[in-house]
């Protein structure tokens, strides 16, 4: 259960620290926090603690701090500078800003669902009707995909 | 049935619909082609968002392993700083303790050492007689020693040890004799060896000591306790001897005593020959001084029927007359 949870935990902290050691970090506390307050639904509890930590952490961190973070990241990747590399960084930065793009709500039901929860568990934690979930994913699937697209072909799509 | 929307078809291909739904919405594709192809797409889409959830996915690593203890939530802080803290506190508490005791105790000694001993010392030695009584009472036995030479001191024979004692002894004896002096009562005492009023008894316990006494038998500090005696002497309630060897050759005697709750010497005088009690006690003071034997002979006889079974530590106390002779 940690391994498996780990991951998805630490995939869906990513995408909204944007910084792999700070949502490793993230994770691991959620857990420990897990062990301390046994829930009856840990993966689902571990999953809301997580959101909180990471607004927490995003309202914390400075704007200044994850620039700067953001520069490092790719002052190591630009280090070890292949077209590929590359590649997948500026992917990365545009599934990012593709994300940015999507409204909060769809955002975090598109993020749950990739970290492995079910539409229950989503419902559940989102407060919406497990019967508007699917709703929900479906738009937020349409837009990553429209505003990614729009960012690789250098248009800048309106936000909304 | 209707056509399926879009949020019922990502959760049809997403798998989460109940089983009814699920038949239901087969049962529709079955038979609406428009809809087939929209699940197509949806199929790609959900297919593509996915890639590019994947693109962003953090690097994969390992999974660290989990150590419970590692990480402590803050709440159990307390928990687990509880009992060092209680630890801690308790030997604070006892350092505490042990100190203000500490001083306790010696703000007790203090006043039979060195308040009283340095405005009694100048008295003492003006009085005719107390700088003599403060001598006899403070004299250092050298047993092997002092044989040798009669004329000399008992504190010449033995190198700076016995000086050094001598000034201890002085240093206790003063208050002593000054309080002596005083007409009626006879209080709490401390002195070296050299007594032979004192009748050495059976050794006791340090505790035994502290009973009799009522409180810390004194001794010479720095020099190893050999034993602790119970004496008795006329005129104190208690009476202990604090033996403790100086060198080979050398042995000090602390003799503690503690003031009779009664005046003793009323009640002695009331006896058979009360003039000649004093007269004896005197003449065998004085004569202490010029022999060892003749006095302690006479006040046995007069006074003291206890005397008479002076042990064999009368026998070996000839320094103290020998010492004494050479006095004033």
């Amino acid at each position: 259960m940690y391994r498996t949870t780990y991951r998805a935990l630490v995939r869906f902290l990513y995408r909204k620290v944007w910084d792999a050691e700070r949502a490793e970090d993230l994770a691991q506390e959620a857990f420990a926090r897990a062990l301390v307050h046994k829930p009856d639904n840990a993966r689902g509890w571990l999953f809301i603690v997580a959101a909180n930590m990471a607004r927490d952490d995003a309202r914390r961190a400075a704007r200044e701090r994850r620039h700067l973070t953001l520069l490092t990241a790719e002052a190591q990747e630009s280090n070890s500078a292949t077209d590929e590399a590359l590649e997948v960084e500026s992917d990365r930065a545009r599934v990012r800003a593709a994300l940015e793009d999507l409204s909060p709500r769809d955002r975090e039901v598109l993020l749950l669902w990739d970290s492995g929860l079910s539409y229950d568990e989503i419902a559940t934690q989102t407060g919406l009707a497990r019967g508007a979930i699917g709703t929900t994913l479906s738009r937020a699937r349409r837009r990553l995909v429209q505003a990614y697209e729009a960012g690789k072909s250098g248009k800048h799509v309106a936000r909304g | 049935m209707s056509h399926v929307d879009d949020g019922m078809l990502h959760a049809y291909l997403d798998g989460e619909l109940a089983p009814a739904e699920a038949q239901g919405v087969d049962a529709h594709l079955a038979q609406c082609p428009g809809c087939r192809e929209r699940l197509e797409e949806e199929r790609a889409l959900i297919a593509r968002a996915g890639e590019l959830l994947a693109l962003a996915a953090p690097p994969d690593r390992e999974v660290p392993p989990f150590r419970a203890g590692d990480v402590k939530p803050p709440a159990r802080l307390w928990w687990q700083v509880r009992q060092p803290l209680a630890w801690a506190a308790t030997i604070v508490l006892a350092l505490g303790i042990g100190t203000y005791l500490g001083r306790g105790f010696e703000a007790l000694r203090e006043p039979e050492t060195a308040a009283d001993a340095e405005p009694a010392r100048p008295q003492a030695l003006e009085t005719p007689l107390t700088p003599e009584r403060a001598r006899r009472e403070s004299r250092v036995t050298v047993p092997g020693a002092t044989r040798k030479p009669p004329a000399a001191p008992a504190s010449v024979p033995a190198p700076a040890t016995p000086e050094r004692a001598e000034y201890i002894a002085r240093q206790r004896a003063a208050p002593v004799a000054a309080r002596a002096e005083a007409p009626s009562a006879q209080a709490d005492s401390v002195s070296l060896d050299g007594e032979h009023d004192v009748l050495r008894g059976p050794p006791i316990s340090v505790d035994s000591a502290r009973l009799l006494l009522g409180r810390d038998p004194l001794a010479v500090p720095g020099a190893p306790i050999r034993a602790v005696y119970r004496a008795r002497q006329l005129g104190y309630s208690a009476v202990v001897i604090v033996e403790q060897p100086l060198d080979s050759s050398t042995v000090i005697e602390v003799v503690n005593k503690r003031a009779s709750p009664l005046a003793l010497n009323a009640v002695v005088v009331a006896g058979p020959r009360p003039r000649r009690r004093f007269a004896g006690r005197r003449s065998r003071r004085k004569g202490c001084r010029s022999t060892a034997t003749t006095p302690r002979r006479s006040g046995s006889a007069n006074l003291w029927p206890a005397a008479g079974r002076l042990p064999a530590k009368a026998a070996a106390a000839p320094p103290a007359g020998e010492a004494v002779a050479t006095g004033p």
